[in-house]
């Protein structure tokens, strides 16, 4: 169960740079509420809410699980799946849409 | 690579720089392998006969208990069959029969089969036996979890087969468990039997995610030294890729069994819509059926290719060993497991042309479909291209290789008929889909996994199994299970139904019973066949020829343990270092013909082998 | 900070980097403890879960016909008479991303063997957990006092409550789990388990400070799943 022959190879990071990723979370958490509390709506309000959405969870994983530092080969190994999630993601809008759409359509306009 | 094997020089110490990396250039040690990057792993010895039987964290041990359970929930999916074939041949026969109890045998035997048996087989099965042997490894990394990974499967086939013993029986909904129909009063099973199989299928969930996490690290993290990725059999790079896809399927599956659970606990509507049962107004309303196909055949697609992969990969080992020949490409056999593993994620919904889906998908999921096909052919090929010209050891292990490539290639290009979305749409729920699944994934990997006994029994019981009643089993096998599946394929094509208990009053009458007659007596042979195996097995554990070790004379790192069977740890004191590929057969000039993995380049300099 | 000194094995960055540790033999990751590395595998395969779970919320929203509840007035806390919409979500998720942080400088300090700072940080974060699974259930209760059921609500469209219900109840086990093994880790800590190396009770491998680091990536995990729902269920 020893990761290398030495034991305490590890070296840390100084804690200015969690306090500094911790206050950015913070501010971005904070623009989403306000994204709500101004009631923006529409393509703004989407793009807004995923953008900060993405931003969090980018800082998040580069630097609380550390992911800024370790090696291409981790990184890429947890991020291509995802490409498959994406696929499914996009899939499953166009059959919502489909579903609203005959539904609407065979319900209320009597389709035969 | 064609310029070192045409000149005359010894091998030079090319080694050293591409396993290390160094970049320091050519060293005149030729057998030089990079230093344990790791400390030899710390593993726990049971010393009760508990510990070490029962609640054994030896991966082997763990292997064969695999094996073992699921061979017996196999035999059970088999009994199944021949029940639904009895009915279907001989309808009436089975005086107790009704429709009811056939679709529940249809469900469990599909289910059973596909998930309980080969998934469990070839991934806990093989992986954990084959897996720490192959890649040089003492155990895999986490036996404490690999442990309880057995025990968790363990409790889901209790679970499935407790769902025979509830009132209302097991869930006749088939294996594909669709609802409404599945939660409905209507189906048999809409009780307890269908909560009893999402909960069953949880737990399998559960429990082979803590296995699939110790296969892939094993084979990522705890190789020996000297073993690269490329230096791996193809039967770990199957199982690898199996398990890669079964972390990344099963979650679908697991959300969709949670759901449909909900559905029926609580009253959920999440694939539940507005609907009358017997012209009263159900308290469901608002969900969609067909986002639980899409959840499904997002695990479902995957997961047959969980149970092709292994077997693409093993049969590759055992065709090269027993022709005596590297297996044709091995890279491009690598990347293929690699690209068919990526693919599959992207061509789901082909099961499901005649959903109802949003009319657009069967162009994408037509076309990734045809693209799929590529390399699996390409695999075909690199599997004739290996027999070419190999010096063939006909024996019973080669037989069962022969007969996968025939059965794939039968069941592949059945497969491209409904690949097809137009194609798909008369064929679709008739018995060439049947026909064309199991030769697929049936018989072909059926091939595969007897071939793979045959192979590796000397290694795990230290005995030869008898070569004559092994060829008797195959060629029953072989041609039972094409007389089952070719005729089937007629049948799909004038139109006969899947699914169906009984043909009633229909067109079909005069032309199908013949068949289904043939067919029904084809699969009691067959499956009486299977006893020749059983009883071979035991009679060889007690008088069968002494292995020895390497009796097959192969390369890979199982072969080549101190003792035989491996004991506890594999590899005694020092784990082995890899020098080469798994596939030096007949080398040029090589004293023997084969080279194992372990022989430094210094022990052959008469030969001209290409670096590996 | 550095790559891992290993023996033997020249590091390049990069995807030349990637391509050379890939070809090598032994380890794909390199300096990764296999611990790390299963835990990272794991939370891929959850991350998968949860994302079925919001891809069907969102294909069941997207497809429906009745109306979906406005969920800035179905989560709003009434402060003072004033409707104040997702204050309890807003404060969950404060909770939820302090406990991420003192989480990160646990694992720092373990690192540095400096076993009290760790200790308690741990502590601080297992007690965030318990905060936010608290307010959670403060919420459910909430909602189930206003007549919201996993079958029906008053607010607009049935699929609302199972939803809610469904995924809020997937993460808050989540987040229960790892209260339950932050408060393990925390006793491990102090008593000096992964100083001296003692054996685990379970599994009967040596204790060290790297099991920290796992334990820490599976909470950032669960504080990115909240990131996500969040995003896609409170404020879309």
């Amino acid at each position: 169960m020893d990761e290398t022959k030495k034991q305490d190879q590890t070296s840390t990071h100084k804690i200015g740079i969690y306090l500094w990723i911790w206050g950015l979370l913070f501010v971005l958490s904070f623009c989403s509420y306000m994204v709500d509390w101004f009631q923006f709506q529409g393509l703004l309000r989407w793009s807004l809410i995923l953008i900060f959405m993405f931003l969090k969870a980018a800082l998040i994983m580069m630097f609380f699980m550390h992911l800024f530092w370790e090696r291409y080969a981790i990184v890429n190994v947890l991020l291509w799946p995802m490409t498959a999630i994406a696929c499914f993601v996009g899939l499953m809008v166009a059959e919502g849409k489909y579903t609203l759409f005959s539904r609407l359509f065979y319900f209320f306009v009597g389709g035969q | 690579m064609s310029e070192d094997f045409n000149d005359n020089k010894t091998i030079q110490a090319q080694s050293s720089e591409t396993i290390s990396g160094g970049g320091a250039g050519v060293t005149p040690d030729t057998d030089y392998v990079r230093p344990a990057e790791v400390a030899d792993q710390d593993l726990y010895h049971g010393h009760s006969f508990i510990t070490k039987w029962v609640f054994c964290q030896d991966a082997k041990v763990i292997g064969v208990q695999y094996f073992l359970l699921a061979t017996f929930t196999g035999i059970i999916g088999l009994i199944l069959s021949w029940l639904m074939r009895l009915q279907l041949g001989f309808p009436g026969a089975a005086g107790f029969m009704t429709a009811e109890h056939y679709y529940q045998f249809v469900t469990m035997h599909g289910m059973i089969m596909v998930v309980y048996f080969l998934t469990a087989l070839f991934l806990g099965g093989f992986g954990n036996y084959l897996i720490p042997l192959m890649t040089g490894a003492r155990d895999m990394v986490f036996p404490y979890v690999n442990m309880v990974s057995f025990w968790m499967f363990f409790i889901a086939v209790g679970v499935l087969l407790a769902s025979f013993f509830v009132p209302g029986g097991p869930t006749g909904s088939g294996w594909t468990l669709y609802p409404p129909q599945a939660i409905l009063e209507g189906t048999p099973g809409s009780g307890m039997g269908i909560i009893l199989m999402c909960v069953s299928l949880i737990l399998f969930v559960a429990g082979f995610t803590m296995g699939g996490l110790n296969y892939l690290i094993t084979v990522l993290q705890a190789r020996t030294r000297g073993m690269t990725l490329m230096r791996m059999p193809l039967t770990v790079w199957g199982i690898f890729t199996a398990t890669v896809l079964a972390m990344l399927a099963f979650p679908a599956l697991l959300v969709s069994a949670i759901m449909m659970s909900l559905d029926r606990i609580l009253g959920t509507s999440f694939f539940m819509p507005t609907i009358l049962k017997a012209g009263e107004m159900l308290e469901y309303g608002g969900g969609s059926p067909i986002l639980f196909q899409h959840l499904f055949w997002f695990f479902g697609h995957p997961e047959v290719y969980i149970v092709a992969l292994p077997a693409f990969g093993i049969i590759s080992d055992l065709i090269s060993v027993h022709s005596r020949k590297n297996i044709f490409g091995y890279r491009m056999m690598v990347w293929a497991i690699v690209v068919i593993g990526a693919l599959s994620f992207f061509v789901w919904a082909h099961h499901m042309y005649v959903s109802g889906m949003h009319p657009w998908f069967g162009f994408f999921f037509a076309t990734t479909t045809l693209i799929i096909a590529v390399p699996t052919a390409l695999k075909v090929y690199n599997w004739i291209l290996t027999l070419w010209r190999g010096n063939i050891r006909m024996n019973t292990v080669m037989l069962w290789c022969l007969g996968f490539i025939v059965t794939f290639v039968n069941g592949g290009i059945t497969g491209i008929f409904l690949g097809n979305v137009i194609v798909d749409v008369p064929l679709s729920d008739t018995y060439f889909v049947v026909a064309h699944f199991h030769m697929v994934m049936g018989i072909a990997p059926l091939m595969v996994i007897m071939g793979a006994v045959y192979h590796w029994f000397p290694l795990v019981a230290g005995r030869m199994l008898s070569e004559k009643l092994g060829k008797l089993h195959f060629w029953f096998t072989f041609l039972g299970a094409y007389s089952i599946y070719f005729p089937m394929h007629y049948l799909g094509f004038i139109g006969v139904p899947r699914r169906y208990f009984e043909m009633y009053d229909s067109p079909y009458v005069t032309s199908a019973v013949g068949v289904n007659e043939f067919i029904s007596t084809a699969a009691f042979l067959v499956g009486a066949a299977q006893f020749i195996l059983i009883y071979n097995i035991v009679v060889s554990l007690r008088i069968g020829k002494p292995a020895g070790k390497n009796p097959w004379k192969a390369n890979s790192l199982e072969w080549l343990t101190p003792t035989v069977p491996p004991e506890h740890g594999n590899w005694g004191d020092k784990q082995p270092v890899v020098h080469r590929w798994p596939y030096d057969y007949s080398v040029p000039g090589a004293k023997e013909d084969f080279i194992p993995q372990t022989t430094p380049p210094s022990e052959v300099v008469d030969t001209e082998v290409e670096k590996t | 900070m550095s790559d891992p000194k290993i023996e033997g094995y020249e590091f390049k960055p990069g995807y030349k980097g990637m391509a050379r540790d890939t070809a090598s033999d032994q380890t794909m990751f390199k300096g990764v403890h296999w611990g790390k590395a299963m835990m990272w595998i794991f939370l891929l395969s959850d991350t998968f879960i949860f994302s079925c779970f919001l891809i069907s919320y969102m294909k069941g929203r997207g497809s429906t016909t009745v109306e979906w509840p406005n969920p800035s007035e179905v989560f709003a806390l009434h402060v003072g008479g004033v409707p104040v919409p997702l204050l309890l979500i807003a404060i969950m998720t404060f909770v939820l991303i302090t406990s991420s942080g003192t989480m990160a400088l646990a694992v720092k300090y373990g690192y540095e063997r400096n076993r009290k700072m760790c200790g308690w940080l741990i502590l601080a974060t297992a007690l965030g957990g318990l905060t936010f699974v608290g307010m959670q259930a403060f919420e459910w209760s909430k909602l189930i006092h206003e007549g919201v059921r996993p079958w029906t609500n008053p607010f607009g469209a049935p699929q609302f409550g199972s939803f809610f219900f469904m995924i809020t109840g997937f993460h808050g086990t989540h987040v229960s789990i790892g209260v339950i093994f932050l408060s393990i880790y925390a006793y491990k800590t102090f008593a000096g388990h992964y100083d001296e190396g003692k054996r685990g009770w379970f599994t009967s491998m040596k204790g060290n400070y790297v099991e920290i680091e796992i334990l820490g990536l599976y909470w950032h995990f669960v504080d990115l799943v909240w990131v996500f729902i969040f995003a896609f269920f409170y404020l879309w």
